[in-house]
């Protein structure tokens, strides 16, 4: 009757079980996670002219507008991402 | 319930089975010689076996209802994972698409300063004027421009 008490409480006796799920955090492309350049173009030299001023001018714009777009993609990448999130839950 | 693991479903239901057929002989065939020897431990025995016996089938479907919940939310997460590369891959074609739109403008706008602008008589006669932009302009300018530098200090 002992033993038998006790090899009930030992089976009785329940585990938690751990649900075997874990979401994966969503990979952001690889695209989207090369960082802009950490430093816009300088001018440098004793004769720079006004053409030499325009052309880095229009590098440094061209530099923003793709760090522009880079920080839009990821605006979008997270509301998407955050969406599906959101209904996967 | 861990016991769940160990026992194959056929031997909590034969627990079961045990069980039952042993508290209708303990309670009920008592009339029966042999029986009536034995009839309070197959009395006792039998109601544990039928408890325990019931309690894991409980806990077994239990289980299994909770099984198949956690596979249908591994199949919509599947589901929604695939959906996260697909838009993955629509955003990175977007960017690609956009940053060569920006970098092939950029490049055009370059080469329209080199080969026209330079050739504007406007733009002549502001060089001979003025033949270099004063290193204070340049400067300012630069400073702007390494701005983030400052940031990261």
């Amino acid at each position: 009757m002992k033993y038998l008490i006790i090899l009930f409480t030992v089976f009785l006796a329940s585990c938690s079980t751990p649900v075997p799920l874990t979401p994966k955090f969503p990979e952001a492309p690889e695209t989207l996670l090369k960082g802009c350049p950490k430093q816009l173009e300088t001018i440098e030299g004793d004769n720079v002219t006004i053409v030499d001023f325009t052309k880095t001018v229009v590098k440094n714009y061209g530099t923003y507008h793709e760090c522009s777009a880079k920080n839009a993609s990821w605006i979008e990448w997270y509301q998407i991402q955050k969406k599906l999130w959101d209904e996967s839950n | 319930m861990f016991i769940l693991h160990f026992l194959p479903d056929f031997v909590i239901h034969l627990i079961l089975i045990a069980g039952i057929l042993g508290t209708i002989a303990g309670f009920v065939l008592g009339f029966i010689p042999f029986i009536k020897m034995y009839q309070l431990p197959i009395q006792i025995i039998s109601v544990l076996l039928l408890s325990f016996g019931l309690y894991i089938e409980g806990g077994l479907a239990n289980e299994e209802s909770w099984q198949l919940k956690v596979k249908e939310v591994e199949a919509k997460l599947a589901e929604k994972e695939a959906e996260s590369q697909k838009e993955n891959v629509k955003i990175v074609e977007k960017i690609v698409t956009k940053t060569e739109y920006i970098k092939g403008k950029t490049q055009e706008i370059i080469k329209y300063v080199d080969k026209e602008v330079v050739k504007d008589n406007e733009v002549i006669k502001y060089v001979e004027m003025c033949p270099a932009i004063p290193q204070v302009i340049l400067q300012s300018v630069n400073d702007a421009a390494k701005l983030a530098n400052e940031v990261t200090k």
